[in-house]
């Protein structure tokens, strides 16, 4: 037994909030509960309802509009996410970053949301949709969208206040001919949280590349875009890995130390600029 | 809900896992709990035909849904063409990954019949086994493929299943079957006409 809490499965958001607001505090979202029940089973949660979002409609969404824009719902799994054909078209780094998380028969139920929610220094998620420009849609009283900088405060900290609930993560249309590329340095492949994660887009019509990086601060990072056109393209991986390093504050912790972060980070800030510049993910 | 085409009904309390449900409720011992935590797919079995962790998921979560565990392999107590495969690459050792391991690589060949090498490492990649060193994991998959290949000619459902599903970059990569031994590499038609 996972523990003795009730267990609520509303088909609709109103339902849902109507739920998180009675049990005040004490529910907790669940969608993927790939995260949710590790902590219940250590001890870090004890919830007194679990209000199950993943047979909401609405949240089961996953929609590419014609300008390329991604909503993706609060209920899409991470594999739903990069098995989509459209995704995987125009936002190639955000299918990387999320076929890096974990194994197979996790992505089956971990969803992209909760990985936001969950709010780990090293979601692997957060520093490609930093990159992209993503927002994220809270209803509660009312509805917001926050942009992600504002919706990730702190270590598993988020904006949201305790009867609210995520629905969506919105990407803006990428510019056109965008590239993404995400990297990110682990000790084991599928079973280990990232040491150090970059992502970057790159726009090769105005030269605009925008970095983000993860594991390397109490939030994902989104760096001060810069301008890689002409000669400066030659100093971008330079430049870039001083923005990163400059803003990075990692810890020294089981996984790694601060200093080797360090190294990692500067490495990959390095090797995404060249990526991006050569062409970004296939 | 539906386990290995039985339906099945009961009230559960809702903190109990679907993996504490198949053991201690229906006596289906064969999936095995390892970590708890989703770390070492023991517990793997399919849900709605996906492979999940079943330590990871809730009894209630799984309200309707259809559910494969490894007593669902054999038909009529003659082993599946996996499991025999299993058995005779030397695949089985202490045996407490396999049950998992068996439904990780039925997901794949469900999804994906003709794997290639990564796709399959890719697919096993949630699953640890502290005996084999995984060489004789990986070749029995690739067989059970090859012999399921053979047995079942391709259909156009397969062939447009197959390049739908797949891990990010199995496409683009070139078809590599080194875990493939070369007896069977003979015998196995190629996908897809490929």
């Amino acid at each position: 037994m996972l523990g003795s809490f009730g267990y609520e499965r509303p088909s609709t958001i109103d339902e849902a909030l109507t739920l998180l607001a009675e049990c005040n505090p004490g529910a907790l979202v669940l969608a993927g509960g790939t995260d949710l029940f590790v902590d219940v089973r250590a001890g870090r949660a004890s919830p007194r309802l679990l209000v199950d979002v993943k047979r909401i409609d609405a949240l089961r969404r996953l929609v590419v509009d014609v300008e390329g824009g991604v909503s993706i719902g609060a209920a899409v799994t991470l594999n739903e996410l990069l098995e989509n054909r459209r995704v995987r078209e125009v936002l190639p780094g955000l299918c990387e970053a999320a076929a890096s998380i974990a194994t197979y028969p996790l992505r089956n139920r971990a969803t992209a949301v909760g990985n936001l929610c969950n709010a780990s220094p090293a979601a692997d998620l957060a520093p490609i949709l930093l990159a992209l420009g993503a927002s994220i849609v809270v209803h509660g009283d009312q509805e917001r969208t926050l942009p992600l900088p504002q919706f990730v405060v702190g270590v598993k900290r988020t904006a949201m206040r305790a009867h609210e609930l995520a629905t969506r993560v919105l990407v803006p249309p990428p510019a056109s001919g965008l590239r993404s590329t995400f990297l990110k340095q682990q000790r084991l492949r599928g079973h280990d949280l990232a040491v150090a994660s970059v992502a970057g887009t790159y726009d090769p019509g105005t030269g605009r590349m925008q970095i983000a990086f993860g594991s390397c601060a109490p939030t994902p990072v989104l760096v001060a875009p810069i301008e890689a056109k002409g000669n400066v393209a030659e100093r971008a991986g330079e430049d870039v890995a001083r923005r990163v390093l400059a803003a990075a504050a990692p810890i020294s912790d089981v996984r790694a130390s601060a200093d080797y972060r360090r190294a990692v980070l500067s490495v990959l800030a390095r090797r995404v600029v060249t990526n991006l510049l050569e062409g970004g993910s296939p | 809900m539906t386990v290995n085409g039985v339906v099945e009904t009961a009230r559960v309390p809702a903190g109990l896992t679907l993996l504490e449900f198949l053991r201690g409720w229906l006596h289906l011992t064969g999936t095995k709990e390892g970590c708890s935590i989703g770390e070492c797919g023991a517990c793997t079995v399919l849900l709605d035909g996906k492979p999940v962790t079943a330590c990871l998921v809730l009894a209630v979560e799984a309200d309707g849904a259809t559910v494969e565990t490894v007593e669902g392999e054999a038909t009529d107590g003659e082993l599946s063409a996996l499991q025999t495969a299993f058995v005779e690459a030397g695949a089985v050792q202490c045996g407490f990954c396999t049950p998992g391991m068996i439904m990780a690589a039925r997901g794949l060949l469900r999804r994906n019949p003709d794997p290639t090498d990564e796709e399959i490492v890719e697919a096993i990649a949630g699953n640890l086994c502290r005996c084999t060193g995984y060489e004789a994991i990986l070749r029995a998959v690739c067989v059970a493929a090859a012999r399921q290949r053979l047995d079942a000619p391709l259909t156009g459902e397969t062939v447009a299943s197959q390049s739908a599903g797949g891990s990010l970059g199995g496409e683009a990569g070139s078809k590599e079957r080194r875990f493939l031994p070369r007896r069977e590499a003979r015998r196995a038609p190629r996908a897809g006409g490929r």
